[in-house]
């Protein structure tokens, strides 16, 4: 059996998760508009779901829409506002979000003559906030910015951004992705206009995600046809994904709530502390700056990472190079390149990113490994410094 | 200028790549890489990354039932 240190990419379906998504893939298969026993059942099951969503990120069942993917939420939530006034055709985002938001973002540059400001970010990954208060002029729409990366983990302060974002009158976008049921956060205290979450980075299912949207803020959806989600989505809604979110928010609020965040972060020190004293010439990017429990991006000085990849997947372990749709991408991570990672280490970079099922045997065994296969990649690479 | 081969054929992109990519850095310049993949998705990546990454593609044959052989020079 292999070990599995990328949960930043997706995780594995909790067991419980899959045992609460069965029925609505056997017996309960009805359409959820559907006006008879069948749909209403299905149709109770989503707003059962709904509930447990909005209980993990802290607001009411019904400011949430369900998505197939943060890509669909994220590129909804950014529509919605740039679409809101014409008179605002200004968004401020950062140079590290994820592609679904930087595509987005630069196909309405080039096509809608919207002007985006991408911040740059410090060596750490940090956001500089006297920067981002500058940027957001009165004419800017929007403000997009990450809760945490998905290729270093470092977290940003988005309570104290949205405060910020909101008291000089743009709309504020959170793409939480990567935080949801891996840090504590409430939308009580979190003024998010839009919120976007996905189910299978926190051991739900692939296929199911949601977005929050505030009361009051513009919206506009990105499927039209009938009154599913309440005219905020079109389209027949996957009931036995939707299920399955729905679990596995309760099972990471449940996890959240016994401080098992901080368990897997002792298991990820753990792990960062030992590679540091047994393997020389290595860094961890964004050390220094407030990072989710489970991440670490690695780069090992003179060791291609294509090969540290090749090597450790022979060995049955998984780990990526940057983020899952980049890691044979021949251009180096944009999220390490944005931070100035040295050249040595922009394309000799690991993202090992762990979840609650890793367990401190998989920690060692990959420590039996790891040494030796950074020595090959060495040799491969060119040795030294 | 030696040849060496390596068979992909039972891994997805971007796998793929990745073990071609680890296997290149082990040989000399001028070297060839003989890879073995499946035609569609491999088939596009593969040349393609190998040709951006500076290397050159000597040819590709097909070997029937879907598979192909791709000759790529360090």
């Amino acid at each position: 059996m292999g070990v599995y240190f990328d949960n930043n990419a997706t995780t594995p379906l909790d067991p419980q998760v899959l045992e609460a998504m069965l029925p609505f893939l056997r017996d309960c298969f009805g359409n959820p508009s559907s006006p008879h026993q069948y749909g209403s059942r299905a149709k109770a099951a989503i707003e059962e779901a709904r509930e447990s969503v909005g209980a993990l990120l802290g607001c009411a069942a019904e400011r949430l829409v369900f998505t197939c993917s943060g890509t669909e939420g994220n590129n909804t939530a950014i529509l919605s506002a740039v679409l809101a006034d014409p008179g605002k055709r200004r968004v401020v985002t950062s140079a590290v979000e994820h592609h679904c938001v930087l595509r987005r973002l630069e196909y309405l540059r080039d096509h809608m003559g919207v002007e985006v400001v991408f911040l740059p970010v410090d060596g750490q990954g940090r956001l500089d906030l006297d920067r981002l208060r500058q940027a957001v002029t009165p004419d800017t729409a929007l403000v997009s910015l990450m809760g945490a990366n998905n290729e270093t983990g470092v977290l940003w302060p988005v309570e104290e951004i949205a405060g910020l974002v909101k008291s000089r009158g743009a709309l504020f976008h959170c793409d939480a992705v990567q935080l949801a049921g891996k840090e504590p956060f409430s939308l009580r205290t979190l003024a998010a206009d839009y919120l976007t979450i996905s189910g299978h980075k926190f051991h739900g299912p692939k296929g199911a995600g949601a977005l929050y949207v505030a009361r009051g803020a513009p919206f506009t959806p990105l499927l039209f046809g009938g009154m599913q989600e309440s005219g905020r989505r079109a389209g027949t809604q996957n009931v036995a994904g939707i299920v399955g979110l729905g679990k596995a928010a309760e099972l990471a609020r449940a996890f959240l709530s016994v401080s098992g965040h901080e368990k897997l972060r002792e298991l990820r020190d753990h792990l960062e502390g030992r590679i540091l004293a047994e393997i020389d010439d290595v860094v961890i990017h964004g050390w220094a700056a407030p990072r989710i429990a489970n991440t670490i991006s690695l780069g090992v000085g003179g060791a291609p990472q294509e090969v540290l990849l090749a090597e450790l997947s022979d060995r049955d372990f998984a780990v990526s190079t940057t983020s899952a749709c980049e890691s044979a991408s021949v251009a180096p991570s944009h999220v390490l390149a944005a931070m100035g990672v040295p050249d040595r280490y922009l394309r000799s970079t690991l993202r090992l990113s762990l979840s609650r099922q890793n367990a401190i045997e998989e920690v060692e065994a990959f420590m039996v490994v790891f040494p030796q296969v950074v020595s090959a990649a060495r040799r491969l690479g060119g040795g030294g410094r | 200028m030696a040849v060496h081969q390596i068979d992909i054929t039972r891994d997805c992109c971007p796998l793929t790549y990745v073990k071609v990519k680890a296997r290149l850095y082990a040989l000399e310049t001028g070297d060839v890489l003989e890879v073995l993949l499946k035609g569609g998705e491999p088939l596009e990546n593969v040349p393609a990354t190998a040709v951006r990454d500076g290397h050159a593609v000597l040819g590709v044959e097909s070997r029937g039932g879907g598979i192909h052989l791709v000759r790529i020079r360090k």
